[in-house]
């Protein structure tokens, strides 16, 4: 999908939420929704002029510069910035699809346990280093946790849904 | 005032409070080195640790990481040319061409010094500042607090790089994600769906930790590459060369810290604006403009000394007022809602220790980094590579850990991750992640303040306070102005086309 298609999409989602928020206020009271009513209307104005913008005027109308600062050609033309390289499309899959396996392994396993099977799965699969060094960091990462956030902090652990298996 | 002063440094030199600092300066060194780690991922982070604690030692650790991050994400830019965050950037233009002469310890060195006595400068300019304001902000009400808020809020947008539209609707976004939960006032339920959940609101340390750490390990992720990967020149320069530099260009420091403070108190202008501003100055104002961009001392000291006094600027507002400079002052502002600190009039009546307290930190804070950045220096400089795949996982896991260590709701992970996702795709469409915090941030100034204006004032209370009034008048006239610039360009340009053909 395009990156045009892609800025279009998101201005739908957005007007989604606004709306969605003017349809929930109409439940509240009038002091209850005296702002979010009026912002949410006024959320779907600017997503709609940028919607507009978007799709029929010229981009630049849209940039606003308070403080226009300008670094002169000298700095600017020799500047040894690293250039920007764009990523494959899939890896943007892979990215979601990790924070979906962390998540479901928070849930089934506990927090704790969760942060010892992510953080070596990840090493072992990004072949970062050697499976009994994977072993050894997450290790070592876990311990560090569970005294930081159990010991120190107090923190009542979450146990999982696994939990009950093990009485 | 100055039991204030002395109360303040006391709290500060309790064993916990100094440990706090300590760990806060080393845990920001190292999480400013990592390039995509900046200052607001590291606070972030450190939100979960800042309940049961003393406030001043939680101030402290807070503080003195973001202090810490703002000297690391110079040392990526200098060493690497891969800015830490966008305020990093002013310093790849001489920094790296230094490092490649191998000047790398004096650049290092430099731009510690550079930071050091802009974060002094800054911090004396926020003491001084403290008795000016008071009788400004104790003579503000709550319809002129509303105004603030406002007026922060547009203004925040306004400044904000890109489409001004994003902008406003990421703030607009934040302030309507900050209702989510009781409102307290009428006790109603908004936004909940029935959830008992939400009926607390959205955790802000838990949606801060989602939109900017979880976020940006999801960009790193993405990468997949080494983050940086160089080879090493032969060192031929001196740490003390760096130092010495500092201090010889003192008028360049005091000119490039006076920026940042001006800078630092205009909400919404962050750093990132800084670094550029006090690189073009250092570079107009130089007598041999032709050295800048090929390895000039100077073209590393500017933007140190600006960033460093800009969080003293950038304290300013977020204290008097409840207006945060930008999104790590917005973080520290939702720390202080968790210790139960109100800032504006309380700020500077009851909590004034508090207030030197952060101006010690400040002071106390810079010159730890300094000492322990020059110790490190001469290592750094043979610093080789970072590697993404070694942070991705562990930073992931601590920041699911905290969200969850936060209220000790398992949801709170899933809040996390959302907001996580949230935070990458407006970073990727380029709505600000920065103007959602503060509208988050804002949101309760601006609700609060409105319910009790119309109590003591009823419905017509612009009209009963006449300087609430002006200040909307203000408010239009800011969030109008970029447009008539905009119209005012673009008609300068016909013109300008009109006349040369």
């Amino acid at each position: 999908m395009s990156r045009h298609a892609q800025e279009n999409l998101a201005s739908i989602l957005l007007l989604a939420v606004f709306a969605g928020v003017i349809v929930l206020c109409q439940d509240f009271g009038a002091r209850a929704r005296m702002i979010p009513l009026p912002l949410a209307i006024f959320g779907i104005v600017l997503t709609l002029i940028q919607l507009v913008w978007h799709n029929f005027g010229s981009t630049e109308e849209l940039q606003m510069d308070m403080i226009s600062v300008h670094v002169p050609d000298v700095a600017a033309g020799e500047a040894p910035v690293a250039p920007i390289e764009k990523a494959p499309w899939w890896r943007e899959f892979v990215a979601y699809g990790m924070i979906g396996i962390l998540l479901a392994l928070i849930f089934v396993t506990g927090v704790i346990p969760a942060a010892f099977l992510f953080t070596a799965g990840y090493f072992l699969v990004t072949r970062y280093c050697s499976w009994w060094r994977s072993l050894l960091y997450a290790a070592m990462l876990t311990a560090s946790l569970y005294l930081l956030f159990v010991v120190a902090l107090q923190m009542q652990p979450y146990h999982g849904l696994l939990a009950p298996l093990f009485p | 005032m100055i039991e204030a002063i002395v109360a303040g440094l006391a709290a500060l030199l309790t064993p916990q409070a100094l440990l706090f600092m300590l760990i806060g300066v080393v845990y920001g060194l190292v999480i400013g080195i990592l390039p995509g780690l900046g200052g607001v991922v590291a606070m972030a982070l450190l939100l979960p640790f800042t309940y049961g604690f003393e406030t001043a030692a939680t101030l402290a650790l807070l503080l003195g990481a973001h202090i810490a991050t703002i000297w690391g994400d110079s040392v990526t830019s200098i060493l690497f040319s891969v800015p830490g965050s966008a305020k990093g950037l002013a310093l790849c233009f001489d920094g790296y061409p230094m490092t490649k002469q191998g000047q790398a310890k004096r650049a290092l060195a430099a731009s510690a010094t550079g930071a050091l006595l802009g974060g002094v400068i800054g911090a004396i300019f926020l003491a001084l500042c403290i008795p000016l304001i008071r009788p400004v902000i104790l003579a503000l009400g709550p319809s002129e607090y509303l105004m603030m808020a406002l007026w922060g809020l547009t203004v925040i947008a306004t400044f904000s790089e890109g489409s001004l539209m994003k902008g406003l609707t990421a703030s607009v976004l934040g302030v309507l994600v900050a209702f989510v939960g009781m409102d307290v006032v009428t006790a109603t339920p908004r936004f909940t769906f029935g959830t008992e959940f939400l009926m607390e609101g959205i955790s802000f340390p838990v949606a801060m930790i989602g939109l900017f750490a979880v976020s940006e390990m999801m960009k790193l992720a993405i990468k997949g590459t080494p983050i940086v990967d160089r080879s090493l020149v032969r060192e031929e320069s001196t740490v003390w060369q760096g130092v010495r530099d500092g201090f010889s260009h003192w008028w360049l420091v005091v000119r490039s810290s006076l920026l940042g403070l001006w800078i630092g108190v205009l909400p919404g202008v962050g750093a990132s604006v800084a670094g550029l501003a006090a690189y073009a100055q250092a570079v107009q104002t130089s007598k041999t403009p032709e050295r800048f961009g090929k390895g000039a001392v100077e073209g590393v000291i500017a933007p140190d000394a600006t960033m460093g006094a800009n969080e003293g600027g950038g304290l300013m507002p977020t204290l008097a007022f409840g207006i945060p400079g930008g999104e790590s002052m917005a973080i520290l502002l939702v720390a202080f809602i968790g210790l139960g600190v109100v800032p504006g009039p309380d700020m500077l009546t009851k909590n004034l220790d508090l207030v030197f307290s952060m101006v010690w930190i400040i002071v106390i804070g810079n010159i730890m980094v300094t000492l322990i950045g020059l110790g490190i220096t001469p290592w750094l400089a043979r610093l080789p590579s970072l590697q993404a795949n070694l942070m991705v996982p562990i930073v992931l896991a601590v920041c699911f850990v905290g969200a969850y260590a936060t209220r000790g709701h398992i949801e709170d992970v899933l809040v996390a991750a959302v907001f996580g996702v949230v935070g990458y795709l407006m970073d990727k469409y380029r709505y600000s992640r920065a103007n959602f915090v503060i509208g988050m941030v804002l949101a309760v100034m601006i609700e609060r303040n409105l319910h009790i204006s119309l109590t003591l004032y009823g419905n017509d209370f612009l009209l009963e306070r006449p300087i609430a009034l002006a200040m909307l008048a203000f408010v239009v006239v800011t969030a109008a102005l970029p447009f008539v610039r905009n119209w005012r360009r673009k008609k300068r340009a016909l013109a300008a086309g009109a006349a040369s053909s």
